[in-house]
């Protein structure tokens, strides 16, 4: 067998159903040799069905599973060499750390465990924690066991199940640290479930955003975030402002639309909807791109940039930003987030002011969707039991 | 403090322990009286002190021979429930089957129902089949009625047991049969641990079902009852207070043992 | 790093891509549960009919018994030992309330006073289980002495006239009476309350006292209105569990009783084993036996069954 794309993971029209449930909708996924993957979503949406699935812990209803070549969609986990870190990281309450590393070696029928163990437990700084019980360690400390004790077996995929969940902020961020490190040094394929954007977007090479089942996206972070195709992606990742436009003409590879009394435009190429005339389309622009010039100041502002009107409805001073809600015609409660270098003194709540961005900055979406799709406490998310089981 | 005040804060106190004296009362008096010398059959009134009956526990006849009858059949009842118990305690944790009230029912029964009821049925249906009553008919009657108690005790430990534990092994290349042995058996050890322990302590002190079904074999607790009318020696006193430190000493030990495992936590 | 760069050992081949999906152990539960289940039923349940059939038969020790659905013996046993029916039901409920006065307090001390003496007073509830029952409760024939230090100071604060004149005792002693014998049971079956008392009342969450408290409730109040609630199926297992096997006993009335205080469990050990008339020792059971599948029916349907195993 190739190294070279023997630690692919492909999912064939994969999908998942408990009765009338649909956890995962028929999906198809490729996680490609040594990537960091990242499944992202909120609680029910399937992706830890959907890795489950990777791991053999969870009989698809339909599709495959292959890794490599290897068809494994029937093989049971014992019997894949894929390894899981779990959510709560299940370590053998009754072995100590160097036998709970050692599990799966010796499962194997490797006889010689002892030199493989201490170099995994000094990789991940336990290595005097050998003899310890894991109800004696931290959770970090027992984090990091669960991660030596999958990693040790060498295995073409490493799952992660929100291993990072029950850590403080500090150590999360360590550890995401240093599981991005370990996966670049050893170049195993690792996918990652998890609800923290921040967090997929520091870790992952690729990620995909899933909701209600089914994979509203999938690409780089960066691509995820300046050019989200579904509002539920768009509000999911950071924030985003949404604006409902009408489709007036093309100007080149442009799309220009109206929004109120003004025009705003649009690269065809960053527009994920058909742009028919009168057709109607979200308008989506980021806060932190956005450029908020008191009213007075208005000439000032270059040509060829989109631009609004309104009034600042509130100003919170965050430190680093001081974010702003305006109202203006076009839209209630658009969000700008602008980064403290210089503070104009005039920008003040009820100040009239002018937005304005870059076009390039600009994405469109399909107008058939909800709003509010991916917000914190949304109604229109579906969820899903995921662990029907 | 006020009296009646202190009275109210520590009522419950007061209760539990009271109610404490009255469990422990009796053990009490059993040992005290295995240091008696009585005049007659009978051991019920105190007349003077003397180890007599500890230096020579076995000195009555027959009295060994049913304890030893005793030991014997709460061994063989242990092994017989706790395999049966077990098995059925995993079934109903990590199975879904039809049915499973009618189990949960059937096996909730023998718990709840009185001794005779049990004893006189059984003893129908051994006479039904012509079947020698001896240690055989009351060996079957008391795996029967302690294998419900494994079950409590065995599907109280699995249900606390995280399931992600054998999902976890399975993913660490164990097989099913490496799975139950290297994890899941271990951890569910002190609940089996548990129900034989009950499941040999039932049966050791069983009386009725085992005098409905013994036939002319006679057990610790029928000698016991025998003497009631025979006259009472000092020695099963002696033989009471001795299983009590037995296994007062046996159960501190193990605690002793978890409390310890228990409290090395970070 | 030589760890992780360092070949693995090659796992077993896999199996052709083209198996269908095993359904895997689906009948595992059924094999586990088989031979437990065959056992209950061959020996629990099975019984269960032949006594009922025993009940209706007719005949004697010589001549054989054949079924006759002869259901004139179930109406000769009631009429008969009606008393010894009632007096079963009295004795087994006025225990399981004693039990209960007697066992709350100590399941509460245990579950929430105990600290760190609670493994012991643990220790010392279960231990004397390991005793044989019957030379503790032999015991109590020392403790209920009529010579003896309880009676004594019983007569002198005359709390024996109290018990004579509602009927308990009579004369000046105790054994031999019916107070003996509820003492017996009580004694007998407190573990069988304090254990599921316990068990349940350990579950509730400390932080709920606290709660009520902060909420203005007075020790009592929170203890009527939070703690008890929350414990009840404790109390309602602990009741079963006391309640139905203190009616079919008949060891406390032979030790501790008299004649006047024999029980139902008195009259169907006599019946089965000296005076050996089966059917109407089958059908004394038998009804005794209904009675209870009634009780545990009713706790069914209103509780369902998986709380009882």
């Amino acid at each position: 067998m190739t190294t070279d794309n023997s630690g692919d993971v492909r999912l064939s029209g994969i999908s998942k159903t408990y009765g009338s449930f649909t956890a995962v909708h028929p999906l198809d996924l490729t996680v490609p040799q040594g990537s960091f993957f990242a499944l992202l979503g909120a609680s029910g949406c399937g992706k830890t069905t959907t890795l489950r699935m990777i791991a053999g812990l969870e009989e698809p209803s339909s599709g495959t599973v292959h890794l490599g070549d290897q068809d494994v969609t029937h093989l049971p986990p014992y019997k894949r060499p894929v390894n899981t870190v779990f959510q709560s990281y299940a370590l053998f309450p009754h072995l100590d750390i160097f036998e709970n590393v050692a599990f799966g070696l010796r499962r194997r029928g490797v006889k010689s465990v002892k030199k493989q163990v201490e170099e995994m437990l000094e990789l991940v700084q336990l290595g005097e924690q050998a003899r310890k019980k894991p109800h004696q360690l931290s959770g970090g400390q027992q984090q990091r066991v669960a991660v030596a004790r999958a990693l040790i077996n060498h295995p073409k995929v490493l799952l992660l199940d929100e291993p990072l969940g029950a850590l403080d902020l500090k150590l999360r961020r360590q550890m995401q640290l240093e599981l991005k490190r370990i996966q670049t040094e050893v170049g195993i394929t690792f996918v990652h479930v998890t609800h923290d954007q921040e967090e997929a977007m520091t870790m992952a090479d690729t990620v995909a955003v899933m909701n209600a089942g089914r994979v509203e996206q999938l690409g780089a972070p960066s691509d995820l975030y300046e050019n989200p195709r579904t509002t539920f992606v768009a509000n999911f990742l950071g924030t985003s402002n949404l604006i409902e436009a009408e489709v007036d003409t093309r100007n080149g590879d442009d799309i220009v639309l109206k929004a109120g009394d003004g025009r705003l435009v649009l690269p065809q190429a960053r527009c994920s909807a058909p742009a028919t005339a009168g057709g109607k389309v979200l308008v989506g622009i980021r806060p932190e791109k956005i450029a908020l010039t008191h009213a007075d100041d208005a000439g000032s502002i270059p040509e060829g940039r989109n631009r609004l009107t309104g009034r600042i409805a509130d100003a919170s001073f965050i430190g680093v930003s001081t974010q702003y809600v305006i109202d203006s015609p076009v839209c209630d409660d658009l969000a700008v987030y602008v980064q403290n270098v210089e503070r104009d003194g005039r920008l003040v709540p009820g100040a009239e002011v002018v937005l304005h961005w870059s076009p390039a900055h600009t994405f469109g979406m399909d107008a058939a969707q909800s709003l509010v799709a991916g917000t914190v406490g949304s109604a229109g998310v579906e969820t899903v039991e995921e662990e029907a089981a | 403090m006020p009296f009646v005040t202190w009275l109210k804060r520590h009522l419950v106190v007061i209760g539990g322990l009271f109610t404490l004296a009255y469990l422990l009362l009796p053990n009490i008096v059993v040992t005290v009286f295995s240091f008696n010398k009585p005049k007659g059959r009978f051991n019920y009134e105190w007349q003077q002190f003397s180890t007599a009956a500890w230096k020579d526990p076995c000195g009555v006849a027959d009295m060994c021979g049913s304890l030893s009858l005793s030991l014997q059949i709460a061994f063989w009842a242990t092994v017989g429930a706790t395999l049966l118990g077990t098995m059925i305690a995993f079934a109903l944790v990590r199975y879904r089957f039809r049915a499973r009230s009618a189990v949960n029912s059937l096996i909730f029964l023998p718990m709840a129902m009185p001794e005779v009821v049990m004893a006189a049925s059984l003893l129908t249906l051994f006479l039904n089949m012509g079947a020698q009553l001896g240690f055989w008919t009351i060996l079957i009657a008391h795996i029967m009625f302690c294998l419900s108690f494994v079950v409590v005790a065995v599907k109280a430990r699995v249900m606390s047991m995280d399931p992600r534990l054998e999902e976890a092994a399975r993913d660490l290349y164990a097989g099913p049969v490496q799975t139950f042995l290297r994890v899941t058996l271990p951890i569910a050890a002190p609940g089996i641990a548990a129900g034989a322990l009950l499941s040999f302590a039932l049966s050791f002190d069983d009386f009725i079902i085992t005098n409905f079904n013994a036939g002319s074999t006679v057990t610790f607790p029928m000698f016991v009852w025998g003497s009631a009318q025979r006259g009472t020696p000092v020695q099963i006193n002696v033989i009471g207070t001795a299983m009590f430190l037995v296994a007062v000493l046996f159960v501190l030990v193990s605690m002793l043992i978890t409390n310890r495992r228990n409290s090395q936590k970070a | 790093m030589s760890t992780l760069t360092e070949a693995p050992p090659p796992l077993a081949p896999a199996e052709p891509a083209q198996k269908p999906p095993r359904r895997r152990g689906r009948l595992t539960p059924y094999w586990l549960l088989l031979p437990g289940l065959l056992w209950l039923v061959v020996f629990f349940a099975l019984p269960m009919i032949y006594q009922a059939s025993t009940s209706v038969q007719t005949g004697s020790l010589e001549d054989g018994y054949k079924v006759t659905w002869h259901f004139a013996t179930y109406w000769d046993a009631l009429a008969e030992y009606w008393p010894q029916f009632l007096r079963s039901v009295l004795y087994a409920a006025a225990a399981t309330v004693l039990c209960l006065l007697l066992g709350y307090p100590l399941a509460y001390l245990i579950a929430f006073r105990a600290g760190r003496w609670r493994n012991l007073i643990m220790v010392l509830v279960i231990a004397p289980f390991f005793t044989s029952f019957l030379i503790r409760t032999l015991a109590w024939k020392t403790i209920l002495a009529d010579s003896g230090p309880v009676v004594h100071t019983l007569n002198s604060l005359h709390v024996l006239d109290l018990t004579n004149w509602i009927g308990w005792t009579a004369g000046d002693r105790v054994l031999a009476t019916p107070l003996a014998v509820v003492c017996g049971l009580t004694y007998n079956f407190l573990p069988f309350m304090i254990l599921p008392l316990y068990t349940s009342l350990e579950r509730i969450d400390g932080r709920l006292h606290e709660a009520a408290g902060d909420l203005y409730a007075k020790p009592w109040t929170t203890f009527r209105k939070v703690t008890f609630p929350l414990s009840m199926p404790g109390v309602v297992s602990g009741t079963l569990l006391t309640f139905i096997p203190a009616a079919g006993d008949y060891v406390n009335a032979e030790l501790l009783g008299s004649t006047d205080t024999r029980m139902i469990g008195n009259v169907i050990q006599t019946q089965f084993l000296r005076i050996l008339d089966y059917p109407t020792a089958a059908a004394l059971s038998f009804i005794l036996m209904a009675a209870i599948l009634l009780v545990v029916t009713v706790y069914i349907r209103r509780s369902g069954t998986e709380d009882l195993v």
